[in-house]
């Protein structure tokens, strides 16, 4: 997961979003303005053609090299569909077809064909991975910096609390997310994928409790960022299936089959050993 | 401070996987006829004879060096080896405390006597170890532990009192955290751990009952006994360095997250029978397999950083929080999922092991230190000011 090569392309994707996709260019493009200016820096940095081969001029990044790229679609809150798009080139340059331009946003509740529901679920976890890592350096930032009763409010033992078990949730959905993409696009594992849009879902609604609990009042206004991040994770929790869609497909798998717990939870955690 | 982004997906190399296979062959036969309600109790099932022939088949020590008796292998063996117990129940309490860190902190801080003396014994299940840390009034604040030893001609004469110890009744030796210098006011400083026979005179042992009507733990008096200079561990004053060094490996492996997976396993053969099978228990497992995955990714991740000498003491902390949380949550909702079934027969053994979790749960996040204290250290190593 930290090559040189997947290291320089999220460098070079985090520069760009950090400068073009700042909250004040997000509420813009949420109230209506154009994001083709965004969409088209993204188009000539590459990114969107990032998974497709290189001998159709993209990058050839399997989907465990671009996972760093998804979470940061999420980690910027970017609003636009950056990472379905890299998917979707993907699999159409494989079966021949090389697309252009970006899909339509896809919203909860529409019906969709499973190996679809399956690829969007993974793109999700990832982003909902980065979008609770943002999440939760504004909750730890927010602790630091107020001040009450004469004290930094992270001196508080409820707020240590409240802020370990979000880093717990954090921790445990990055992992999750990384099972969910460590298969290569075109044979994604079904129950490695119900972990990962399970797991981060879970987290999603219990992190953006915690953080609107710890910010207080001013967590709650339309002006300070938070909000651009929590909206999301409640959004992208239900986007794909919430945790309760994937865990029925989980448990089904888990009921259907013999072998222990430990055996199933190996074989969706598992990864293969390459020499460092 | 520890990154976010700090444990990736790790792989185990082949030729330790390869362990499974030895290990599960002999764990079948060697578990088939103990009870599930029995292999419940996890690695707190004291059997000394069951202990020595894992040693005997060279499953003890195993990352100790051959020279002391051990296998020489990787914290990866070892990490797939814990697994297989851990999920066949196995009763290796007797020696789990000494193999998981009492040898390992003698390898590290010891001198080559020490060494020579007690890894081999550790490694051969000849003698067990337990951990002197608590005290009646030191727990959760360790640093203030009052039982002393002090310099005297022979050596070291010990006074004060342990509890807590899990196994002391059944255990020849104790490593004790101790005062040698200075008072409680000085903290962390002037601690030191010594090896402690307790056979010796002066030592008197008593088991508490807990509330499962097990007697595995204990109280610990010490009136006058006289340790010889080499039962000093490192070097005096360096007591509290080496227990937090103890603390990544302690709270890392997958007995932080396994300890109710026997009952999880009986549950689940319980579903898969006829009639067992309905939509609420589906989604249930799927849920429990959902925070189980990712624990057991972070575990191997966790054994990765160890392997290559790092110490993840935050992460294995966060890891172990929930991890303990995982093992207290899968009896209370399979209890939730049994209690449903009005009309269905539940086998007795399920039922047994559920009582028998049910009770110990409380001790999964008091043991090898609390939540709240866990949760304050995160918070802190993750940058809370």
């Amino acid at each position: 997961m930290s090559s040189y090569m997947d290291n320089s392309f999220a460098d070079a994707l985090q520069q760009i979003l950090t400068k073009e996709c700042t909250p004040r260019v997000i509420r813009q493009i949420e109230h209506g303005d154009s994001c083709d200016s965004l969409w088209a820096s993204l188009e000539e940095s590459g990114f969107p053609n990032a998974m497709v081969p290189e001998e159709d001029g993209g990058a050839g990044l399997s989907l465990t090299e671009a996972f760093p790229l998804l979470e940061l679609c999420g980690a910027h809150a970017l609003p636009l569909p950056l990472g379905e798009t890299m998917v979707m080139r993907a699999l159409l340059s494989a079966s021949g077809q090389p697309g252009r331009g970006g899909i339509q946003r896809i919203e909860a509740g529409h019906e969709l064909p499973t190996d679809l529901v399956n690829l969007l679920a993974c793109v999700y976890s990832a982003q909902l991975s980065g979008a609770l890592q943002t999440t939760f350096k504004l909750t730890l930032q927010y602790a630091n910096e107020r001040a009450q009763f004469g004290r930094a409010i992270g001196k508080f033992q409820a707020i240590q609390h409240q802020l370990s078990v979000m880093a717990e949730h954090v921790f445990a959905a990055r992992m999750a997310a990384q099972m969910g993409c460590s298969a290569p696009l075109q044979q994604l594992s079904l129950e490695a994928v119900a972990v990962a849009k399970d797991r981060t879902s879970e987290a999603a609604q219990e992190v953006a409790a915690i953080a609107h609990a710890v910010h207080g009042a001013i967590g709650f206004t339309e002006e300070y960022d938070l909000q651009l991040y929590t909206r999301r994770l409640h959004d992208w929790r239900c986007v794909g299936g919430s945790e309760s869609y994937w865990h029925d497909v989980l448990g089904s798998a888990l009921v259907s089959r013999n072998g222990s717990a430990l055996d199933l939870a190996r074989a969706v955690s598992d990864v293969s050993w390459s020499p460092a | 401070m520890t990154s976010l982004t700090s444990l990736s997906q790790t792989a185990i190399p082949p030729e330790d996987e390869a362990l499974r296979k030895d290990i599960r062959d002999f764990l079948e036969k060697a578990t088939a006829h103990i009870p599930a309600s029995v292999r419940a109790r996890s690695w707190y099932g004291f059997d000394a004879e069951f202990s020595r022939e894992l040693a005997r088949r060279g499953f003890l020590g195993l990352t100790l060096p051959k020279e002391y008796g051990g296998g020489g292998r990787s914290n990866f063996a070892r990490h797939v080896l814990a697994e297989e117990l851990l999920t066949f129940g196995a009763p290796v309490g007797a020696h789990w405390i000494a193999d998981r860190q009492s040898a390992p902190l003698i390898l590290k801080y010891g001198t080559e006597a020490q060494k020579r003396y007690y890894i081999p014994r550790i490694c051969s299940a000849q003698d067990f170890f337990c951990i002197g840390m608590s005290e009646p009034n030191a727990g959760s604040d360790l640093a203030s532990v009052r039982t002393r030893a002090t310099r005297n001609d022979q050596g070291l004469l010990l006074n004060g009192q342990k509890i807590w110890t899990s196994h002391a009744h059944r255990c020849r030796y104790m490593i004790a955290l101790v005062r040698t210098s200075g008072g409680p006011e000085d903290r962390h400083k002037g601690l030191s751990q010594v090896i402690v026979d307790l056979s010796l005179p002066g030592v008197a042992v008593g088991p508490i009952v807990d509330l499962t009507g097990d007697a595995h733990f204990c109280e610990v008096f010490f009136d006058n006994v006289q340790l010889n200079e080499d039962a000093l561990i490192g070097v005096e004053g360096q007591g509290w360095e080496q227990v937090t060094s103890e603390l990544a490996f302690e709270r890392s492996g997958p007995e932080r997250m396994l300890s109710s997976v026997v009952l999880l396993d009986e549950w689940l053969t319980f579903l898969r029978a006829e009639g067992g099978r309905d939509p609420h228990s589906t989604r249930l497992a799927g849920r429990i397999m959902a925070n189980l995955a990712p624990l057991r990714a972070m575990s191997v991740a966790l054994t990765g950083k160890l392997a290559r000498g790092e110490s993840p003491v935050v992460e294995a902390a966060l890891v172990k929080d929930l991890g303990t949380t995982l093992e207290q949550q899968i009896p209370t909702w399979i209890a939730g999922d049994l209690g449903s079934r009005l009309g269905n027969d539940v086998p007795l053994e399920l039922m047994a092991a559920l009582k028998y979790l049910t009770e110990a749960s409380p001790s999964f996040s008091l043991r090898g230190g609390t939540r709240e204290i866990l949760r304050g250290m995160v918070a802190r190593g993750l940058g809370l000011r």
